[in-house]
């Protein structure tokens, strides 16, 4: 009888003992980007456009892309995406790829002038919970050096509850799979600010909290 | 660098499912002896607020010794042993892609032990028996394994705790015999640990002329909240203090022999904070020496 119930007791833990998948479910449209646009492009200028797909998980993908211009006097555009600025005016800049189901495309509208103008740009979004954890705040991300600046405003909160709380930048709301870790959160009120190095203003689509631990997904902010 | 999850904090629950609580130390001479297994799987928590959060599915599954003896007829020593604990986290898999995206883990390790003494405050045989305990919480577990830091079999830390438990046992009936009895505690903790206090009610009655009996156990833990907080430390894998729960559970035992008896149990929580939100289960066999 001993061995008996000890067996049983064995078996049960053995038996519940076993690694399982949780399924996530990160599903996304994929999307296909301009991510380098000039606004003005000096007459006679040559520049290099550069473009990203991003699957429908949120992950890059090299494909082949299509670049085209609309008015090709006034850009000329070839299939590596480098440009020549030939004749002052205005005119679109079209990516496109074709999965075989599927045609992507993304315009930029550039300008032919006297001097190849970039303007910085900063994009700004709302980190919101999607948690039962307090998460809260502006954000604005700035181009800086050869990398971005995260600025969370003075409006920013987060519980101060929950283990292991990170901050990424990634391409898929759900997922960190393929995120850019920033790090551990170590500000949980006002304003405060991460720098990133190597990485593009248009390169990730949101700011994303995880508690890293746990896989759990506290909230995000989509950059707009 | 203090490290608790909620994980950990269910431990608490389950080891009281484990020990047989109430205030009547052991005859001179005489024991108790338990071995069990209790387990716990659970794929939500409760949030610092109370509320329920979705976490990866983790499990914690132990197979542990519990021993009390009769150094005097006032004085008892107690130990409980995880003698193995396993704790798991599932794989996180892509619906789209079904690629794995976090592979799961596991950890196996003896838990952490606890070592107690318990003292009769009143003469045996006291129609209300009131009895003090020390315990001492030994940390024998593992903490902070895993490539995400996040498998532990313990807390990491030692803790020290009073106990005073006071019953009493009646008659219900003329077949039934019953018992209940209650106790408060104060958990002092180290390693930046919020100390806790504790308290419980137990009631039990015996069923088949004392070969069947159940038992319903109500468990708190209040936290005073005076650890860290992810605020308060610059350790990256700090995990949440300040965990709260009130729980209850029931167990049966039924005494196949005089001495050698089976038990099973579940518990599960009323309500919590930073803590696990799934039912546990534990059997086991005991052997009751004072008979």
């Amino acid at each position: 009888m001993k061995r008996l119930t000890f067996l049983f007791v064995s078996m049960i833990l053995m038996g519940t003992g076993c690694i399982g998948d949780d399924i996530l479910f990160d599903t996304l449209d994929p999307e296909l980007r301009i991510t380098n646009a000039p606004d003005v492009l000096a007459l006679n200028d040559t520049y290099t456009f550069e473009a990203m797909y991003l699957n429908n998980v949120g992950v890059e993908e090299m494909v082949d892309l299509e670049w085209s211009s609309l008015n090709p006097d006034i850009i000329s555009i070839d299939s590596d995406g480098m440009a020549e600025a030939l004749s002052e005016g205005t005119t679109s800049i079209r990516v496109q790829y074709d999965d075989g189901t599927n045609i992507f495309q993304d315009d930029a509208i550039v300008e032919v002038g006297d001097m190849t103008v970039v303007t910085p740009v900063q994009r700004t979004g709302t980190i919101n919970t999607t948690s039962s954890y307090v998460l809260t705040g502006d954000f604005t991300l700035s181009e800086e050096g050869n990398g971005v600046k995260l600025d969370i405003a003075a409006n920013y909160q987060a519980s101060t509850a929950l283990p292991g709380l990170y901050v990424y930048l990634s391409n898929n709301p759900n997922s960190i799979a393929s995120a850019y870790e920033i790090g551990a959160v170590q500000t949980f009120s006002g304003a405060h600010s991460y720098t990133i190095p190597n990485t593009g203003i248009n390169d990730y689509n949101y700011v994303v909290y995880f508690c890293k631990p746990f896989n759990v997904k506290v909230g995000h902010g989509d950059i707009d | 660098m203090k490290k608790i999850s909620f994980i950990l904090v269910f431990l608490f629950a389950l080891q009281q499912m484990a020990i047989a609580g109430g205030p009547w130390p052991q005859p001179k001479k005489k024991g108790y002896i338990k071995i069990s297994g209790w387990w716990v799987k659970f794929d939500q928590h409760y949030t610092d607020r109370g509320l329920l959060d979705p976490n990866v599915t983790t499990g914690i599954y132990n197979l542990s010794f519990y021993g009390e003896y009769g150094f005097t007829d006032r004085l008892t020593g107690i130990i409980y042993a995880p003698l193995f604990t396993r704790n798991t986290t599932n794989n996180i898999v892509s619906a789209t892609t079904n690629e794995v995206i976090t592979p799961g883990e596991a950890l196996n390790s003896m838990g952490d032990i606890d070592i107690a003494i318990k003292y009769g405050l009143t003469k045996p045989g006291a129609k209300v028996p009131v009895s003090a305990t020390l315990l001492l919480g030994i940390p024998t577990g593992r903490t902070g394994r895993g490539d995400l830091g996040n498998l532990q079999t313990g807390d990491g830390e030692f803790n020290q705790m009073i106990q005073i438990d006071a019953g009493t046992s009646f008659r219900l009936g003329k077949k039934v015999n019953g018992y209940s009895s209650a106790y408060i505690g104060f958990n002092n903790r180290t390693k930046e640990f919020s100390e806790e206090f504790r308290y419980g009610l137990e009631f039990g009655a015996g069923f088949m002329k004392n070969k069947f009996w159940l038992a319903a156990k109500l468990n708190a833990i209040e936290s005073f909240k005076n650890g860290a907080t992810a605020e308060t430390t610059t350790s990256a894998s700090i995990f949440a203090n300040n965990s709260e729960f009130v729980s209850y559970s029931l167990e049966g035992a039924y005494y196949v022999t005089k001495q050698f008896g089976i038990s099973a149990g579940f518990g599960s929580a009323f309500r919590g904070e930073i803590i696990a939100a799934a039912p546990a289960y534990t059997v086991g066999v005991f052997w009751d020496l004072s008979k």
